[in-house]
């Protein structure tokens, strides 16, 4: 097998690699800042510098000549190489930072270089904390520096589109954000114009830079110059918990990592996943991370005299076991919805068949042409393919409103049916509708009962994207009754760990008074006197392993698995639904 | 040393003829002979390799500074596929004192297109660009038409004076920047983009323009080649330095009485240049230093030129460059400090801004050479102009780094008493 010394280890290889993706691929480091593995390698940060050589073999034997002590003699190159851009090739020998006090020499030139013309700004900048370039300073960079002559200044706070704003001074040019438009939103909205110190990315002439996939760039860029409009200046990196988690805003179920502070969700970003979405996201995702902060249903509500008003949960547990109890079980329609996790959809379905309740219903929430082939799917429901697996019965829109016709009790699961025009609100009269929801919506203000249940961002639950891979969620802020120090999924942040009483964002405010929704239907059972017991906040793990034993379709999914593979691709015959 | 006997040597590039930029004039006196020859003398060139194998020969050094041989650069070429193939010839001269090609693109564009003809039928090329300077504006437009004409008389198009060989000629205009005189950065730049020079390898004779085999030379490289099909690679390689024979065009400017572009063998002395070929001093003032072939070079002392020869082997010996025989002439009341300044503000404003090291450096070692010239550096300051140049020498994707760094590494060094009396002294705080 091929083999290469690097620092004097000798690693193995099969197939084709470049140096510096193989130094990350084995646990070594080297700084660089221009390189990323997703796009072409232009070279131009020169940050990765090391020492390469060969060793010399003898043209007529193909041996190695060896030195005096016995070792390889090799020819190293005249210069320095940068390893993002040369091939590993068989016998090669490398010496990093580590080994080579040239090449440290080097690295600590070009880490002087990029800062002399850089403000210092971190105090004051939103990458501080996640800053490739601060990172990479303080590890191999200078002590000072001898730059004593005036910076070079450009233009600050450029708006270059909606969402992503643009700090010229700060830009070290590695022009990650022109290559992404150019490879892979390919919009090709962003240059770099100017020359030399001067040059900075920017759009054309009186264009804006509205591509849909704008905000990674945010995450691409190295330094503070590219940051989103509408994160700049919230939160310092170490205030907030970062959990993993997935996109529930479409049906790719792009991952993510979900950033909170004080149980808000401040950003949402990409989490690299090679089957789903690799190391991007649509701005639309990560712009929806308000809908876990704003607009939520605390505490139950019902309609007195037309109007809604807060309830208790002991009231909204015994009007439910009324309610159902006191309508003919053919009168009572449960609507599923594609837009809630698998395991609410199942104890939803499972509850309905205890009770003597139809088979639950459901219609996709589909938008013809919204798709873009890329990471936006016409499909807007991060579950659809989940309820098909589950057996609901798929209704299209109409046949949903003609059965509503026919019943008197209607329990419908986290679905705007009304402003998605499945409904309207005529539909609700003279009926009694129960409506489970995380945000206050057009058909939760309709209803007669509303019950808060939580959301994407407060449980851990499953769902099945447009291509029948499952992924779950990770519960990222704590409600009225969870709490990050006793629920050992949930991340602690700094703040978490040694924040006092005296740290102002440890405060009861942002909690919703909400429940995961098995928790709920479970005291609706126990009032009615069914044996239902998912009464753990976590349940989903436990509801999960009951799925996977019951259904086919999910044989063998748990969340273990799910998070050791980061998801998890479902059998042939599961993919085959329509997407 | 041998020396050369540039007295009676006679031009061939730009030879003392009226008109010669006419096409009639230059085909009455032996123009396009060569190609004919080339393309319909089946038992002299029996195929392209032998065209490639004289011209490797006659052994050309490139003319644009780097100073490679030309045929061996054709011979980089892999084999035809019958895809296209690109021969890209580079007229963006715009290193500060070069001015040669401009004179075959005024005098006799027609033996540059010839030789480029010849070049890309040696190739076996399917398209020729060249590549000119934005500033050459009336230059783009005489070229244009001199390869109008070579069009009309049938040299250039499909089957070329009754062979199968075809190929097409394009003018391009280049936009006003330095960097895209540099190969790789000529092919985007031709390619319609942003003068980002190329990582290499892969080298332009695999993956050129549009990802195709492309050889780039030199305006007048390319303008050689006629003379050694007609004369032979041994008269070529007779005349001037053993080492890097053929003629050149010096382009001489500074303070001599008789700037200009002169055509004379190579390794042609030094002092003769100045004193004899280009007037003397002006003024009759003192010789001070020589930048012997554009201001990427470095720059030589009047003390150290005895007996120095315009080849690569003789200016090496004083730690220089032949580069493009661009030399500039400078006398005893040149401000040392001010010319390098000039040169390293020129870097500056031509840095594409790619590389870290350049992009950040010539700006750099503009600002403290400024604050020098202005009397407000300090001794230290020169240390650190040594150790920046140090930083960015060698470590980028192009040379252009090198070609700031040189100049002033090497002025500072051959001439730091100059800069030391700019300096303020560097006070240290004593206890």
């Amino acid at each position: 097998m091929p083999e290469v010394f690097i620092d004097g280890q000798r690693y193995e290889y099969e197939g084709d690699h470049k140096l510096l993706q193989f130094i990350q691929d084995i646990g070594l480091e080297v700084p660089f800042f221009c390189y990323h593995p997703a796009m072409s390698i232009p070279a131009n940060c020169r940050q990765c510098m090391v020492k390469v050589g060969q060793p010399v073999q003898n043209r007529e034997t193909g041996e190695f000549e060896l030195d005096d002590d016995g070792n390889r003699e090799i020819r190293w190159f005249p210069k320095l190489q940068t390893a993002c851009n040369i091939n590993v090739a068989d016998g090669m020998v490398v010496r990093t930072q580590v080994t080579d006090e040239l090449v440290q020499r080097a690295q600590k030139d070009n880490l002087e270089m990029i800062l002399i013309n850089h403000p210092l700004d971190c105090p004051i900048c939103d990458q501080a904390g996640e800053c490739p370039l601060q990172i990479q300073t303080y590890k191999y960079g200078p002590e000072g520096s001898r730059f004593e002559v005036k910076k070079v200044h450009k233009p600050k706070r450029v708006q270059l589109g909606p969402r992503v704003v643009l700090d010229a001074e700060r830009c070290i040019n590695c022009t990650r954000c022109t290559r992404f438009t150019q490879e892979i939103s390919k919009t090709d909205q962003l240059t770099i114009t100017s020359r030399g110190d001067k040059n900075y990315p920017i759009t054309a002439p009186g264009r804006e830079f509205d591509d849909p996939y704008s905000l990674n760039t945010v995450d691409l860029c190295p330094v503070g110059a590219l940051t989103a409009a509408d994160f700049r200046f919230k939160a310092r990196v170490w205030e907030m918990n970062q959990t993993p988690s997935i996109d529930i805003t479409n049906g790719k179920g792009c991952n993510i990592d979900i950033w909170t502070r004080d149980n808000l969700v401040l950003r949402v970003t990409p989490r690299q996943n090679e089957h789903v979405n690799d190391y991007w996201m649509p701005d639309e995702g990560r712009l929806a991370y308000t809908r876990f902060n704003e607009n939520r249903i605390s505490r139950p509500a019902q309609k007195l005299d037309g109007e809604q008003i807060l309830s208790s949960w002991n009231n909204a547990i015994a009007t439910i076991a009324e309610q159902i109890e006191e309508h003919k079980n053919e009168e009572t329609l449960v609507i599923g919805s594609a837009h809630a996790s698998v395991e609410e959809n199942y104890v939803l379905s499972k509850f309905s068949n205890m009770m003597g309740l139809n088979n639950p219903v459901f219609t996709p929430h589909i938008e013809e042409g919204k798709g873009d082939g890329f990471l936006i799917s016409d499909d807007i429901a991060p579950n659809t393919n989940g309820c098909r697996l589950l057996g609901f019965d798929e209704k299209d829109p109409k046949s949903i409103a003609n059965q509503i016709e026919k019943a008197s009790l209607i329990l419908i699961l986290s679905d705007d049916l009304i402003d998605r025009g499945v409904l309207a609100s005529e539909h609700f009269e003279g009926k009694f509708v129960i409506a489970f929801g995380t945000n206050h919506s057009k058909t939760t203000k309709n209803a007669d009962l509303v019950i808060p249940i939580t959301s994407a961002a407060e449980h851990a639950a499953s769902y099945v994207n447009v291509d029948g891979r499952i992924q779950r969620t990770i519960p990222a802020k704590e409600t009225k009754y969870t709490n990050r120090r006793l629920n050992l999924e949930m991340s602690e942040g700094r703040l978490d760990r040694y924040g006092t009483s005296f740290d102002n964002w440890v405060t009861e405010d942002n909690k919703v008074d909400c429940m995961p929704l098995w928790l709920f239907i479970s005291q609706v059972a126990n009032e009615s006197g069914l044996e239902l017991d998912y009464s753990d906040y976590s349940a989903g793990r436990q509801i999960m392993d009951e799925i996977a034993e019951s259904i086919p379709a999910f044989k063998g999914v748990n969340y273990q698995k799910m998070d050791e593979e980061s998801g998890i691709q479902l059998d042939s015959s599961a993919k085959k639904v329509k997407s | 040393m041998s020396s050369v006997d540039w007295k009676n040597y006679k031009p061939t590039l730009i030879p003392d003829i009226d008109g010669l930029e006419k096409i009639d004039v230059y085909e009455k006196n032996g123009g396009y002979k060569a190609f004919k020859s080339v393309l319909t003398e089946n038992d002299k060139w029996p195929d392209e390799k032998s065209v490639i194998d004289e011209v490797k020969a006659a052994n050309i050094r490139g003319r644009g500074g780097a100073g490679f041989n030309a045929g061996l650069k054709w011979s980089f070429m892999p084999p035809a596929d019958g895809k296209p193939r690109y021969l890209a010839c580079n007229g963006d001269e715009s290193e500060p004192g070069t001015f040669k090609d401009r004179k075959i693109f005024e005098y006799n564009p027609h033996v540059f297109i010839e030789g480029a003809l010849i070049a890309a039928y040696a190739m076996q090329v399917t398209t020729i660009y060249v590549y000119i300077r934005g500033e050459y504006l009336v230059y783009v437009k005489m070229m244009e038409k001199a390869i109008q004409d070579a069009y009309d008389k049938g040299y250039i198009g499909k089957n070329i004076l009754g062979s199968d060989y075809s190929v097409d000629f394009y003018v391009h205009m280049g936009a006003g920047a330095y960097i895209c005189g540099e190969e790789t950065s000529m092919l985007e730049s031709l390619e319609g983009k942003r003068g980002y020079p190329r990582v290499k390898p892969p080298f332009p004779a695999q993956k050129g323009l549009w990802g195709r085999p492309t050889t780039i030379n030199n305006i007048e490289t390319l303008a050689h080649v006629p003379s050694v099909i007609n004369n032979g690679a041994d008269w070529f390689s007779s005349i001037g330095a053993e080492n890097h024979p053929g003629p050149f065009l010096y382009g001489i400017s500074g303070h001599v009485n008789r700037p200009g572009v002169y055509e004379l063998p190579s390794g042609v002395p030094v002092l003769d240049l100045i004193h004899e070929v280009a007037g003397g001093m002006r003024n009759d003032k003192k010789l001070k230093a020589v930048i012997p072939g554009g201001s990427s070079t470095p720059v030589v002392r009047a003390d150290q030129l005895e007996g120095i020869t315009m080849d690569s082997d003789s200016l090496r010996s004083v730690g220089t460059m032949v580069g493009t025989a661009g030399m500039v002439i400078m006398d005893e009341d040149t401000d040392m400090v001010d010319m390098l300044w000039r040169i390293a503000h020129f870097y500056h404003h031509e840095s594409c801004g790619q590389c870290t090291p350049c992009r950040e450096g010539t700006g750099w070692l503009e600002k403290v050479l400024l604050k020098i010239k202005n009397g407000e550096g300090e001794v230290k300051d020169l240390d650190l102009l040594l150790d920046v140049t140090t930083q960015m020498e060698g470590r980028t994707i192009c040379a252009l780094a090198d070609a700031a760094a040189w100049p002033v590494r090497h002025t500072i060094n051959r001439f730091r008493d100059e800069f030391e009396a700019r300096c303020k002294k560097s006070v240290h705080a004593v206890a």
